[in-house]
């Protein structure tokens, strides 16, 4: 068996014992994320629009990510509305954006693989790098609105009768405390997966100015503030969609 | 009332950092003074004509070229015109349209025989404008908070830097125990900052530092029962040193964000919680906190999973639309992203009893109000 498979095999078991059903669909929901990242490409590279197959795949990857994690009915379906709202917002961001910046495609730091290989594919790469920049964000924001719901779930469980302001206030409360930590998951993420790239420029002592300007770095600081801005709209925005369904859960009972 | 004039203050001093930053940005746009490399300025674009191509794998798409007039903006040419001609393609891979009031990089080679070129577009003013947005909305949202989480993120560049330079120095041969002692500073100097030094802090290192710890002895395992069968260190992108060492020290940082992410959302949770019902017992605590952690390990394996694969994404599509098959495309350039979002995925899991447990033992009866 090969390593892939073996270590694939140690996390659903964790997943398992850690999570019991939970954990099952959470892992079930990796290998659909990871099924509809490879179609997003497949659908990409026939010649669907890079914008349109974003937008449906990303949906799609957030009711998985959420619905398949989440056990807590009222927490998830709060996560969802949010999530998809902030989604939304970011396209209207990352769409010019990228359009403006034009940090697609390929560097000349990308030579050596590029050897061999037909450039002139007739696939917009200023389209892929909306697509990578918007799911690589979405996993970002569905963590952040389920911490945020499952938390304050938990308070409206513990607390039936807790009143909106007080909800709202422990919801930016758990946000502030949750939003120095995400930083660093995102930070981590992106430039720990980069140390090799940095290394190269270091190395071969690119100067501060080209740094900043060269492609490839441009679009995966692109992809942390993108990642960033979106972790940040989901505090506010997942409080508030909760204190609407609570109030609303609240009538209902009476 | 005191407290009234405080939040007051903190909100004007806010968007006065706000603006700040705005007018930051436009002065990049004046900033070629400070580049060493020659800047020049779009002033008109021609387009000359456009033509039709396909490749051996019957890709169709268009070669266009144009007309650049730039006007060089800094260095011993300041002031001249010239006149460029740029080709660039519908996908646009490698090369780019430019357009009137675009910057650029162009060279002017010292003899006159040779032509003057393009080399690339000037980003600095609009990535400074993204960034700008990102900060605006952190401050704007989270004030002190934000502020601080800021602060934490820019002494884990300087450290990442720092880093790198002693890695350089020594030629990657302490890599190891470089990035390790690396790894723990970050985790004191991250929790120190975002919760401060306090029990929740000691807690919540604890739990990062034994799951992180226990995914990578896990994954060595692994790699040795299986020899590191599928793991494609040869497809490893811009390497200059050897590959596997650079390989598991870039997955032990990816994660290593993602595990105190975790446990500091259980614990800060449990905190909570226990404020909200201080005679919750201890086992009720740690029940909840595997709750908590079971909801939220899915989607934080995904976000690292989705970060890690985003990147592939071009160079997929290229090996896709070049004739190779799924098998091969994935082998070459989606198994590394994999192999690191498993090893992450254990560390997020483990962490998760190990947070609540400790959580459950460690915390005082009585939570201070914050």
């Amino acid at each position: 068996m090969n390593t892939i498979t073996v270590l694939g095999l140690v996390l659903f078991g964790l997943m398992v014992l850690v999570g019991g059903k939970t954990g099952a669909t959470a892992f079930l929901s990796l290998i659909f994320n990871f099924g509809l990242l490879f179609l997003a490409v497949v659908l990409i590279s026939w010649g669907f629009p890079a914008m349109g197959v974003s937008l449906v795949i990303g949906t799609v990857i957030l009711a998985f990510t959420i619905f398949f994690g989440e056990d807590n009915e009222l927490a998830a379906k709060t996560a969802y509305i949010a999530a998809l709202i902030v989604m939304v917002g970011l396209i209207i961001v990352i769409f010019p954006v990228e359009h403006w910046i034009m940090a697609q495609g390929f560097s000349l730091e990308d030579s050596e693989d590029l050897e061999g290989m037909s450039l002139t594919i007739g696939v917009s790469f200023v389209g892929v790098a909306v697509t990578e920049a918007i799911l690589s964000t979405l996993g970002a924001i569905a963590e952040a609105s389920i911490a945020i719901a499952a938390g304050l779930s938990e308070i409206i469980v513990h607390h039936p009768q807790v009143s909106s302001k007080r909800l709202y206030i422990d919801g930016i409360s758990i946000g502030k405390q949750i939003i120095g930590t995400t930083f660093n998951t995102l930070f981590f993420g992106f430039f720990g997966g980069f140390l090799a790239l940095f290394i190269w420029f270091s190395g071969l002592h690119y100067s501060f100015g080209s740094v900043i300007n060269n492609k490839i770095f441009v679009a995966e600081v692109l992809m942390v503030l993108f990642s960033l801005m979106g972790v940040i709209l989901t505090v506010p925005i997942t409080t508030w969609v909760m204190t609407i369904q609570h109030r609303h859960d609240l009538k209902l009972k009476d | 009332m005191k407290q009234h004039i405080q939040q007051h203050w903190g909100f004007w001093l806010t968007i006065l950092v706000v603006i700040i930053g705005l007018i930051g940005v436009g002065l990049t746009r004046v900033d070629a003074g400070l580049y060493r490399q020659t800047v020049a300025k779009v002033t008109q674009v021609q387009a000359i004509n456009k033509s039709a191509t396909s490749d051996e794998f019957n890709n169709k798409d268009e070669t266009y070229t144009q007309w650049v007039t730039v006007k060089i903006l800094n260095k011993s040419h300041v002031g001249k015109t010239y006149r460029i001609k740029n080709t660039y393609t519908r996908s646009g891979a490698m090369d780019q349209k430019y357009r009137t009031g675009d910057q650029v990089f162009v060279r002017i080679p010292s003899d006159h025989s040779s032509a003057v070129t393009i080399q690339g577009l000037k980003r600095d003013t609009a990535l400074a404008f993204v960034a700008w947005l990102a900060l605006a909305l952190l401050l704007l949202i989270m004030r002190f908070s934000g502020l601080m989480a800021l602060l934490s993120v820019t002494l884990n560049a300087v450290l990442f830097y720092a880093a790198i330079q002693i890695d350089l120095a020594t030629n990657g041969g302490h890599i190891y125990s470089l990035f390790g002692i690396l790894a723990v500073i970050f985790a004191v100097l991250t929790l120190w900052l975002v919760i401060g030094f306090n029990r929740q802090m000691v807690v919540t290192l604890g739990a990062t530092m034994a799951g992180t710890g226990l995914a990578v002895v896990i994954s060595l395992i692994v790699f040795a029962v299986t020899h590191e069968r599928g793991v494609t260190y040869e497809s490893m992108q811009y390497v200059t040193q050897v590959p596997r060492p650079l390989f598991l020290v870039e997955t032990i940082l990816g994660s290593l964000g993602a595990v105190m992410d975790e446990s500091t959302d259980i614990v800060a949770s449990l905190f909570q919680l226990r404020q909200e019902r201080p005679d919750i017992t201890a086992n009720q605590v740690f029940k909840s906190g595997i709750q908590i952690g079971r909801s939220i390990m899915g989607p934080l394996i995904n976000v690292l999973f989705l970060i890690f694969m985003a990147d592939t994404f071009a160079m997929t599509l290229l090996y896709l639309r070049n004739g190779n098959n799924w098998g091969y495309t994935f082998t070459m350039n989606m198994s590394l992203g994999m192999v690191q979002s498993l090893i992450s995925g254990i560390g997020i899991v483990l962490a998760i009893p190990v947070a609540s447990y400790l959580a459950s033992r460690l915390m005082p009866r009585e939570v201070p109000a914050q």
